[in-house]
């Protein structure tokens, strides 16, 4: 597994950066907009579902432990209509994502977009409400 | 001192960007062609298709027969000024609670007039002297007769209404009323404006006709006499997707974090519990 980075970013930008409104809820009634959270490692599944998508990473911390996050991303049938299909994150992808924790302190957070380490190709996973990067 | 990762400034300067409503300027041009427009037996313009509605962009965002999901709320500057009370029905400061916050996230419906502006696709069936409208979003329906019947006398409330059509033309004007008291579009305290909610004296009027072939007027009125002090109306677009399918739609199905609290998936029990 690639060295494993976890960043609890608290730069300025981010903390005064509007919280995301999801189009199936409000992102302040799941996530906290004060705590973002950024991890790099290696996807273990990827949940196609509705009402958001979900993809695992495994993460190992500085002590070798592996955590797997979860990150939430948008509606299967919104991504879709962007072009965007089911196989644009697969177990085995190593990637850098960001996003806020859940409320509730877990390991589980909303997640934006990706980065993947191979070749730095970065992919939109978010709501409605976001710009798509352009690669 | 942490250091702001390239990657989480990217994201930063992504979520930054507000949510964009429809505009005119922003929309497709209908275009000077005159190429006929879908037609039924009876000769009335035929909107049978699959449409993204006012919750899109209508610009392709990637190959093929993309477009660009939003989250449109509506136009407070289009809006009439408030009856004495009005904007305290409507204007709701978040209480905590979901429920009164924002029932979505429990996955209960939209309702009409949020569902009008979802980022979710639609597909109208129609035939002479009946429209259907199928929503993708939780798989909401709407049975609309179009020959000018009357409402139904003895409507019981509901989310959606109870909606009756007639031609004005080519426009077809859909009157929606019985409409249960809740929540008006997605605004969820983006401008500190708590949530939005409609009375149950709501009374919405639907224009659509077609610019071209591909795409239709789509203007909403609102009449909530608890809440304004007029009728006033906002121009959205709808745009067919020839290519496009509904596809299913589960709100239940992995709510995974529902009002705040996250199940542990299983492959997280895995590992997080060592």
């Amino acid at each position: 597994m690639k060295a494993v980075r976890i960043l609890l970013a608290t730069g300025a930008a981010l903390l005064t950066a509007s919280a995301p409104a999801l189009a199936h809820h409000a992102f302040t009634a799941e996530y906290d907009q004060t705590k973002p959270v950024s991890v790099t490692g290696t996807v273990s599944k990827v949940e196609w579902k509705n009402p958001h998508i979900w993809w695992y990473v495994d993460v190992k911390d500085e002590t070798g432990k592996v955590i797997t996050w979860g990150f939430s991303g948008g509606p299967p049938g919104m991504l879709m209509r962007r072009g965007i299909t089911k196989d644009v994150l697969k177990p085995g992808d190593v990637i850098t994502v960001s996003g806020f924790r859940a409320k509730d302190g877990s390991y589980n957070a909303s997640g934006g977009s990706v980065v993947f380490a191979k070749d730095g190709r970065k992919v939109f996973t978010a709501g409605a409400e976001d710009t798509v990067p352009k690669n | 001192m942490h250091r702001l990762s390239p990657f989480a400034a990217l994201l930063a300067l992504c979520i930054l960007q507000p949510a964009q409503a429809q505009d005119r300027a922003s929309l497709p041009q209908p275009g000077s062609g005159q190429a006929a427009i879908p037609r039924l037996s009876d000769g009335k313009p035929d909107f049978s298709g699959v449409w993204a509605g006012p919750g899109f962009g209508h610009k392709p965002d990637g190959p093929g027969d993309t477009d660009t999901p939003l989250v449109v709320r509506f136009d407070r500057k289009k809006m009439s000024p408030f009856k004495p009370g009005g904007e305290a029905l409507m204007i709701r400061p978040l209480t905590g609670d979901v429920m009164q916050d924002d029932p979505g996230a429990l996955c209960f419906p939209n309702g009409l007039t949020r569902q009008l502006l979802a980022p979710y696709s639609q597909q109208i069936v129609q035939m002479p002297g009946r429209l259907v409208i199928l929503y993708e979003y939780m798989h909401f329906f709407r049975a609309i007769p179009t020959d000018g019947s009357p409402h139904d006398a003895d409507a019981d409330t509901t989310w959606m209404g109870d909606s009756v059509a007639k031609w004005d033309g080519d426009t077809l004007v859909i009157d929606t009323t019985n409409l249960k008291e809740w929540v008006f579009d997605s605004t969820h305290d983006e401008e500190g404006e708590g949530s939005r909610w409609h009375s149950d004296q709501l009374h919405v009027i639907e224009r659509l006709h077609y610019l071209n072939p591909n795409l239709v007027a789509y203007d909403i009125t609102i009449d909530d006499p608890a809440i304004f002090t007029a009728p006033w109306t906002q121009n959205f677009q709808m745009m067919r997707h020839p290519s496009w399918k509904l596809f299913e739609s589960i709100c239940e199905e992995n709510n995974r974090c529902e009002a705040g609290k996250c199940t542990v998936s299983d492959i997280q029990k895995n590992n997080n519990s060592k």
